[in-house]
């Protein structure tokens, strides 16, 4: 189907969407502060866009958002190949991962402002343990589930353990790690904005509760939109991709 | 590996881990808050359990999640089944369930704020949409993948088009509304977690979020515990269990 | 006296989804087939006999032409019209007596003569110790077996197969058709067969319809003398006159396909 056709058929629901929220804003249903309309909140998203706030904010997300990724994958992806090579301690650290794994995210702020203060460092923090846990289980579970077989053809090609690793372990574990990538990203992107709402004052979490105290529901609307266009995004143009590069590339596992 | 070794190498890193943390809380140049030691927390959880205080933190917290969940089954998921049945409705909504599925409900809580001020309905109303919109995409989903061909079996059958619904669409998107329900709940748990810390006058997540200005950190690592934990059994004693009934029983595979 | 299913003049097309363009499936099929025959269709790949038999169920609307079930139209599809799928299309969440009783259950079948029903089924078929089983813990061979004692026990005026036996193995292929024999010798039911192993066609039909490549249409039909009681694999293999029928149906069907071979 012709690119544009697609997208304007992936568009449509959309602009259903806001002609109905148009409809229901303008009945005067509600009071025009409770449910501004969407022409209201574009007005509000593009002065934010003008005089730069938006921006500001949108970058301190999206910063907090590659740093937690940069710091925790490569030690997440290192420290689930080290454990997932011993079966003694993969076995008895997988529970473990896996309680870490439940108790990823906005739980630990409070221990984070105790010891970071409020500000980026907590929220840094946030998104790194949640990153973190659930790319170092998910990549523990990938490299136990590699089949034996394929570490035995490389050993009796004469492969040393950094062979098995690198070309082994690595590539064989990677559904399960970019599927973990995927999913914490997920959850990390929502941990921090509750974040960035408690303990800090620059980022999408900071505006959207800020405008609230000041009953500034166009800005809010025009933030929510951003949160989920943002996402989107992400998930389309980086997180899909990357899955697509590694693993069907590979033939491991068929997209859904 | 045997049990027995199973269980000595867990109570061998079970005690190595408590014992530097103890050691660390000791020796740490940092003001005594910053890291109680292991006994502080359970001294912590003693008292709290005595006082009747963390019974009902528990309760609260796990009233609300178990609502959304029996919210989330008695209506998200018809409600998708529906929607799924007819292409042209599924391509429709798809685009849209799966852009508010991606906005959490928290990020909908300062409009909440706005609309109902601090209080129950808010929190409510933010972890129910947070656990509700997962599973209605993967209801959705899950009836659009049911192979065409079982739906063919039962129209030679005779079978009309409720028989259809139940006998194919029901069963077959078991495995996606099991999938749907498992992340809304996981979540949804979360997004609870932070707006009872945003709005909040009661369940952990205030518990919590206000001992940290009292500097109670045993009280928060203790909290801290008991949120995991209570996932955790969630997801064991509930969620999983539903998977392996259905899904592993039909030899169903789920993606 | 009527034709049991009658088809004049089915002409089918469609449009193809990925090149835009019209497709001619079926271009003028007639076709008669009698009360107890089992009419195997055979021919080249993309002569259209899956749709015919697609539009035989019901489960296609032809562009123009008639279906006659008993001189009725036929219209979607129902009960009266068993299909057995080429693929696996037994429900995986139900048992192998909860799917074999599938169409006793939508008929209204009381449970108890539901249960009679489907063990006398379960047994034709062979598969007496399993009727608690998935369908997962089945082979591809049992599979195909409960599939047809479902179709079967709804008991429907006409079967229509569509290669059934086409994704199993060839020895478990060989059981099924012997199987399929002995039943249509029990049963008499009204069969059209689809397959393109011509091998298959001339063993289990009374006659074979062997259609021309695409589009399709009834290049010829073909009997079968042999009886139904007498046949085996054995037999098939050193008997003269179902090896000359083979080798006059296989002409046949090798004629339509080297005719659209590209020199």
């Amino acid at each position: 189907m012709r690119p544009w056709l697609s997208t304007a058929r992936g568009a449509l629901p959309f602009v259903v969407l806001v002609a109905a929220w148009a409809a229901v804003s303008g009945a005067g249903v509600m009071p025009a502060m409770f449910l501004p309309g969407p022409g209201d909140v574009a007005r509000t998203g593009w002065e934010m866009a003008k005089d730069g706030s938006l921006w500001v904010n949108i970058g301190a997300s999206l910063g907090r958002v590659l740093l937690g990724v940069v710091i925790s994958v490569p030690m997440a992806v290192a420290a689930g190949i080290v454990v997932g090579l011993n079966r003694r301690l993969a076995s008895v650290l997988e529970p473990v991962a896996s309680f870490f794994n439940a108790l990823s995210g906005i739980a630990w702020l409070p221990l984070a402002i105790t010891w970071f203060g409020l500000g980026w460092a907590s929220v840094t923090f946030i998104l790194w343990n949640t990153i973190f846990f659930l790319v170092f289980f998910n990549t523990l579970v990938g490299v136990r589930t590699v089949p034996r077989i394929f570490e035995q053809a490389v050993r009796t090609l004469g492969g040393a353990r950094r062979h098995v690793i690198l070309q082994v372990l690595l590539p064989g574990a990677m559904p399960s790690i970019v599927t973990g990538l995927r999913m914490s990203i997920g959850f990390g992107w929502r941990a921090l904005i509750a974040a960035e709402m408690i303990a800090t004052t620059t980022g999408l979490g900071f505006l959207i509760f800020n405008a609230q105290n000041f009953h500034q529901t166009d800005a809010i609307l025009a933030g929510i939109i951003t949160i989920g266009i943002l996402w989107l995004l992400t998930d389309r143009l980086v997180l899909q991709p990357l899955e697509r590069w590694t693993i069907e590339r590979w033939g491991l596992v068929s997209s859904s | 590996m045997s049990r027995r070794e199973t269980a000595v190498t867990w109570v061998v890193l079970l005690a190595a881990f408590l014992a530097a943390w103890s050691l660390a809380s000791a020796t740490l140049p940092v003001p005594p808050y910053f890291l109680p030691p292991p006994t502080a927390v359970a001294a912590a959880f003693v008292d709290l359990v005595a006082k009747g205080i963390l019974p009902v933190y528990v309760m609260e917290s796990l009233g609300r999640i178990l609502l959304a969940a029996a919210v989330a089954l008695v209506i998200a998921v018809p409600l998708g089944l529906l929607l799924g049945m007819s292409r042209g409705v599924a391509d429709f909504m798809y685009p849209i369930l799966n852009f508010f599925q991606s906005v959490s409900g928290i990020a909908w809580l300062p409009l909440m704020l706005v609309w109902f001020g601090f209080g129950e309905k808010t929190i409510l109303i933010a972890v129910n949409y947070t656990v509700i919109f997962p599973v209605l995409f993967n209801a959705l989903l899950g009836v659009r993948s049911v192979p065409r061909i079982y739906v063919n079996a039962l129209r030679t059958l005779g079978g009309s088009r409720w028989r259809i619904v139940r006998d194919v669409m029901i069963p077959g998107a078991l495995p996606n509304i099991a999938t749907g329900m498992r992340l809304g709940l996981a979540y949804g748990w979360r997004a609870l977690i932070a707006a009872e810390m945003l709005v909040g006058a009661n369940g952990l997540g205030f518990m919590i979020f206000s001992a940290q200005s009292f500097h109670l950190t045993a009280r928060i690592m203790l909290g801290m515990a008991v949120i995991g934990a209570l996932w955790l059994l969630l997801d064991y004693f509930v969620l999983r269990p539903v998977e392996a009934a259905t899904i592993a029983r039909w030899g169903l595979v789920q993606r | 006296m009527t034709a049991k299913i009658a088809v004049r003049g089915l002409h089918h097309e469609y449009v193809n989804p990925f090149t835009r363009e019209r497709v001619t499936a079926l271009d003028g099929v007639d076709l008669e087939v009698p009360e107890g025959e089992f009419l195997s269709v055979v021919g080249p790949s993309g002569c259209g006999k899956s749709t015919l038999l697609g539009i035989l169920a019901g489960l296609i609307q032809a562009t123009r032409g008639e279906v006659l079930l008993d001189g009725r139209p036929v219209v979607g599809p129902g009960p009266d019209r068993g299909v057995v799928f080429q693929e696996f299309a037994i429900l995986p969440w139900r048992t192998v007596e909860r799917n074999i009783a599938h169409g006793l259950e939508i008929q209204g079948v009381p449970k108890a003569e539901r249960a009679t029903t489907v063990k006398r089924f379960v047994e034709l078929v062979g598969l007496k110790g399993f009727e608690r089983k998935y369908p997962h813990e089945l082979s591809g061979g049992m599979k195909q077996r409960v599939a047809v004692a479902r179709t079967l026990a709804a008991n429907p005026q006409v079967m229509l197969m569509d290669e059934p036996f086409a994704a199993v193995d060839a020895q478990t292929r060989i059981t099924l058709q012997e199987e399929l024999n002995a039943i249509v010798q029990a049963t008499r039911k009204t069969i059209l067969f689809v397959t393109h192993n011509v091998e298959e066609a001339v063993f289990l039909g009374d006659r074979c319809c062997v259609l021309s490549r695409h589009p399709g249409r009834v290049k010829a039909l073909v009997p079968v003398s042999i009886p139904r009681a007498q046949r085996t694999w054995k037999l098939f293999t050193s008997d003269h006159a179902f090896d000359a029928t083979k080798e006059r149906v296989l002409k046949l069907v090798r004629e339509e396909v080297s005719g659209g071979e590209q020199v």
